[in-house]
Order: C-alpha cells, then structure tokens, then sequence
C-alpha cells in the first residue's frame, strides 16, 4: 500500500448505520418468508390438460385464453435438461401465457423424470419416436397434416433434427436459444461465454463413455454444477447479496424464490441420449455438418424448408449468439428470419422487456406464415 | 473446518492409516499380490497396491499455496484502511471478504457434486473382499489427490484475484480516490474476482484437474459397483449389470411396440397430402440455398 490515503474510509457511524438498514431489511424479509405457502411459489400454473401419454413422456394442450389468431397449433418442445416451466414461470413473466393472449393454439410436452431405468433411451428415441408421436396426436386431434414447433434450447435441436427429417409435418418452425454450430463458442471467444463447450471439448470421448457407464445417466446435480461455475461469482453471492437485495419486496422475492425452483427441478439426462449430446454434437459438432444420425437417417439441415425463425439472446454465455445464428446459412428456406433479444439464455424468458418481445415476436411471426 | 484443515486431516488419515495398515497386514497382500499375478521380483508389494504419496505431495503444495493466500488476506485487510484507526466493523467486513475460504465454498460445486455422488455408500464393513477394496481406497484417494490438485489451481487464481484488487486499491489511493461504503468496495472485488475465475477456468490447468476430478471420482464409483456386484453375486440380488440388461430389453421392446403402434395407426389413415417424401427430394424443390450452393 501506498502512503497516498487509504483507499476505503467507511466511517463508523455510516457502517452502523448500514448495519442497522441491513437488520431492518433481514427482519421484514424473516417476517415476509414466515407467511408464505408453497402455492406463492407455484410454478407452471397455467392450465392445461393432458391430451396424450406414452411411458414417461406427456402431452398437454394449455386452455385458450383468447380468440384464435394463429391457427395452427404450436408445440413447445424443451429439451432434457432442465424442465419446460421455465417458459411459464409465473403469470407476469410466462411465454407461455404471452403466446395464449395473443391467440396462439399451444401444446407442450413433458419429458417427465427419466431415471437411471431410462439409460437406454437415445436421442433417436426422443426426436423419431416420442416428438413424432406428439406431433401425430395433435394432427390427429386437429385433422390437419402440419403442426408449428417451437423449440427451446436443447428442444430446439431435438425440433431441427425432428423437422429436418419429417418437413412435410411442419408447418413452421421457431427456435429460442439453440444451438446449432457447437463450435460456434469460438467465434467471439468471449470471456464466460461457452464454458459448456469449452468443458465438453476438453473431455475426451472415453470420458464420456466412462461417465454414462458409472452414472447411467447425466445427473441434473452433475448439469447444475455446471451451469453454476458460468457464473462463478453470481454463484457465490447468490444466497447473500442477491437474496439481500431483494428479501424484503414481496413480488421480487417470489420472483427470486420462483427462479431458485425452477433451477433445483433438474432432471437426470439418460445416459445414451447423454453420450450422443456431448460426443456427437457438443465433440464432433455433426449437426451443421449435416453429419447427424437420427435411425439411421442423416439430418440433412437444407431439408429445413419451412419457415424458419431463430430467437437468440445476445448475451447468452450458455449459447453464445454464433452458435445459434450458424443456421442462417444452412436452412433450406428463404423464409428465415432472426430475432435477437438482449438478456441472457434465461433472461430472454423471464427477464422483464425481453420476455414481453418475445411472445409478440414469436406471435406476430406465426400470424404471417398462417 | 477449512478446506486446508480438511484436506490436511485426510492426508494424515489416509498417509498414517494407510501405512499402520499395510505394515499389520503385509503378509496378507503379500499373499494376495502372489495370487493375482503382481508380485515384483524382489518379493516386495507392487508400488499402486496403496498410493499415499501423490496426496501427501499434493497436500504440501496445497498447504504452502494457503498459507501465503492468508497471509495475503490479512495483509490487504489490514492496509486497506491506511493509517487511520482500524474500524472493528469494517475490519471485520473486510476479513470476511478476503478470506479465500469464502472463495471454497461458491466455487467448489462441482467437486462437491462430484463427490457426493461418488462416495454414496460407503461400504465399511465390506472387509473380505481385499483386492476389491484396495482398487477402492486408491481410486479414493486419487479422488482427494485430485480434489486438492484442483483447489491447488483456484487458490492460485484467489491469489491473482486478491493481487489485482490490492494494486485496483493502491492506484485508487495514488489517485486520492476512496471507497465510501461497504457496497462499492464489495463491487468491486466481485468485479475484480469475476474476470480472474472466468480467466482461470478458461486455461488449460483448470480444465485438466478438473477433468482429472471428474475421471477420478468415474473411477471411484466404478469400484465401488465392483465390491457391490461381488456380494450382490454371492447373496443372489440382482447386480447393476443385470439391471442394466433388463432396463435395456425394456427400452428395446417398448421401441418396437413404439413402432407397431405408429404402422397400425398409419396404415388406415388416409390423408389429402401424398405420402411422406423422401427428404432429399424435398430439399431439391424447394431449396434455393441448396439449389444455389450445388
């Protein structure tokens, strides 16, 4: 240190005076936390109804909430890390809810809670058998021969692939945060940014042999781990400073508590779907390759000749921009149209301006391509 | 307890246990290393049978790195508030801040989901099966080796992190600038240790030793089913392998029935579209990029 001055001269009478704010704060925020119920942090409460079930995987068609604008109905489909209430996490921040006022038929499916019984299922599995079967059931339902996708990070790969090979169900197709060029992290290089790449190419594909053969599955415990060195000093100070900051405002601290839900619900991802993930696409980076294999059959993405709109967050560092926009070159339509919102990967969806463009956008598309 | 003292007291656990262990039942790995074929040509016990040395080392490099880290913090707590008379709330504040135990316990998660998932059981009464259990208390082992190796690099990045907040303060100071509350000085060494883990995570040593965390604790686990099929094996339940395969013949028909019930359902439907293109067919008729690119 210098003998210029030192560099922090908090008084002690501002530092009590701080303290005892602080106090005030923790009280209301104690006196708030005794008074709530688990229904305050409900997550996913819009209604919906299951219309199709075939073994752990679910689909629910959610009640209109407004006059029919789009016809074709549109299915969400999340991927299998992480959960799908995370596109309708409480009524003021639900994309779910956003696409239903503005008119938009919706459907989602559930992947339910794979379990180590479940190692065996692929990504073949998922994308060719279950994703086709929800798509057959709402053309059945519906008595027509397209349905719209929309898919959300890994979903939307799980939709691209499904879309690539089934074009003539697809009516149009929109994606939100997904990755496309998994070596895409490289374009920016930005610090924080594409850490999950980064770490996946630093395994070997032994490791992720031996880690599927210990595990049977990738464990959500092991995923959220990862996700929480992203952000590694977020991480640390979440439960202090971020929780203090917001303890003793009702509405912000059930958005923080509802957030902290919807994060704990991380399924296990099973184990052979797991392998091809990470050694297929986030490895060897088959899919802007059209390298691909779905059943024996290459995911072709020129084959993508539907409308096509593709939604990216500009400060995504779980999918960093370039990842996703790679699509723009592949697609085999003229119909393709990006939308980039600012926010991170979650912000875009619960985040306060960009979760409200977002619906109108995807909505407003949708509309046009009726 | 600290990441230090824990470590320190499993290297002691591990290094004199180990070694009073092997001494009292020398002539029985002696014995079990004749049988499985690894005795060396002096008669001695192979070198792997119990591998302490490399979580003693690692334990040394470790412990020297905490020791100057602390030094460290003390330091910059104790300078930060010049010559005036040490405020026991600010010191206290900023003891808590610079303490690079704090630094442990946000950063640790994987290691920690590592390990819990690793350790499970842990199988301390399963003392017949000698060979088996070695395996285990070296993979376990490795597992800490490879824990305090890791932690080894996040406390060299905490020391970077720690170095470019105290030099942030002193050209503060030269500039005559000062922080006025808790809150900004806090801000700033959030900002200033952020760029130094993201920075570390992104080099080579950081993503080794934790791949190196992650196969050991793969390895660990594997052993532990190893023990776990053995007795499963001798008392007739069922072993992982086993479960696997009826998981697998499961997945496997429910496929088919899958696929059945997708023919039957197809068949007599009859549609206004013609039936499913084939996708490269498609792609050349309505493909312009396609088209323009071939």
């Amino acid at each position: 240190m210098t003998s210029s001055g030192a560099p922090i001269r908090i008084k002690p009478d501002q530092a009590i005076a701080e303290a005892a704010a602080l106090g005030e704060k923790i009280a209301r925020g104690a006196a708030l936390f005794s008074k709530l119920h688990d229904d305050d942090v409900a997550i996913a409460t819009t209604p919906k109804d299951e219309v199709w079930r075939q073994d752990k995987v679910s689909l629910h068609h959610y009640r209109p909430l407004a006059d029919k604008k789009v016809v074709t109905p549109v299915l969400i489909v999340y991927g299998l890390i992480g959960r799908y209430t995370m596109a309708d996490l409480q009524e003021d921040r639900s994309l779910v809810r956003n696409l239903l006022n503005l008119g938009v038929d919706l459907y989602v499916v559930d992947w339910g809670n794979p379990s180590r019984a479940d190692r065996w299922l692929t990504l073949d599995d998922y994308i060719d058998g279950y994703l086709a079967d929800c798509v057959e059931a709402i053309r059945e339902r519906h008595g027509i021969d397209k349905v719209s996708l929309l898919g959300i990070c890994e979903g939307g790969v799980f939709t691209t692939c499904y879309a690539a090979l089934h074009p003539q169900t697809v009516k149009s197709m929109v994606l939100t945060i997904t990755p496309i060029d998994f070596h895409g992290d490289t374009v920016e290089n930005r610090l924080g940014h594409g850490f999950i790449n980064l770490w996946t190419r630093s395994l070997t594909p032994d490791d992720v042999d031996r880690l599927i053969e210990a595990y049977g599955n990738l464990p959500g415990e092991f995923m959220g781990s990862v996700f929480s060195q992203m952000t590694p000093m977020r991480t640390l100070m979440k439960y202090n400073l971020d929780l203090l900051e917001v303890v003793d405002d009702d509405k912000k601290f059930l958005n923080f508590l509802r957030m902290e839900k919807w994060i704990a619900d991380r399924p296990h991802h099973p184990g052979e779907a797991a392998k091809q993930w990470l050694k297929d696409l986030y490895q060897d980076n088959k899919l802007i390759k059209n390298a691909f294999m779905i059943n024996g059959r290459q995911v072709d993405l020129r084959n993508l000749t539907m409308p096509v709109l593709n939604v990216f967050a500009k400060d995504d560092h779980i999918i960093p921009p370039a990842t996703s926009q790679a699509l723009g070159a592949k697609v085999g339509t003229r119909d393709y149209t990006e939308l980039a919102l600012a926010g991170g990967h979650v912000g875009v969806f619960v985040g306060g301006k960009s979760q409200a463009l977002l619906g109108s956008g995807i909505a407003k598309w949708l509309a046009g391509r009726e | 307890m600290t990441p230090f003292e824990y470590m320190q007291a499993m290297a002691e656990l591990w290094g004199r246990g180990g070694k009073d262990f092997a001494a009292a039942q020398q002539n029985l790995f002696f014995g079990m290393a004749k049988a499985a074929g690894q005795e060396g040509a002096s008669g001695a016990l192979p070198a792997s049978i119990f591998d302490t040395e490399g979580l003693t080392q690692a334990n040394q490099a470790f412990g020297k790195l905490w020791s100057s880290a602390i030094e460290l913090s003390q330091t910059i707590s104790r300078n930060m508030q010049g010559g005036e008379t040490h405020d026991p709330i600010v010191a206290g504040l900023l003891g808590k801040i610079f303490d690079p135990r704090a630094w442990f316990s946000g950063t640790d998660g994987m290691d920690q989901a590592l390990q819990r998932m690793a350790e499970g059981p842990r199988l301390a009464d399963l003392w017949d099966t000698e060979r088996k259990m070695l395996t285990l208390f070296n993979a376990w082992t490795a597992l800490r080796r490879c824990s305090l190796e890791h932690n080894t690099v996040m406390l060299e990045a905490w020391l970077q992190a720690a170095g470019k907040f105290a030099k942030n303060l002193n050209e503060k100071a030269d500039r005559m600038e000062a922080l006025g509350s808790w809150r900004e000085l806090l801000a700033l060494w959030v900002e200033t240790a952020n760029t130094a883990l993201l920075e570390t995570q992104r080099s080579e040593a950081y993503l080794k030793s934790q791949r190196k965390i992650l196969m050991a604790s793969t390895d660990l686990r594997l052993a532990q089913q190893e023990i776990a099929t053995f007795y499963s094996e001798m008392f007739g339940y069922p072993t992982r392998e086993e479960l696997d395969d009826v998981h697998r013949t499961v997945t496997e028909l429910r496929r088919e029935l899958r696929a059945l019930q997708r023919m039957g359902r197809q068949a007599p439907v009859k549609r206004d579209t013609p039936p499913e293109t084939s996708p490269r067919r498609t792609r050349k008729q309505s493909s312009p990029r396609r088209s323009a690119s071939s």
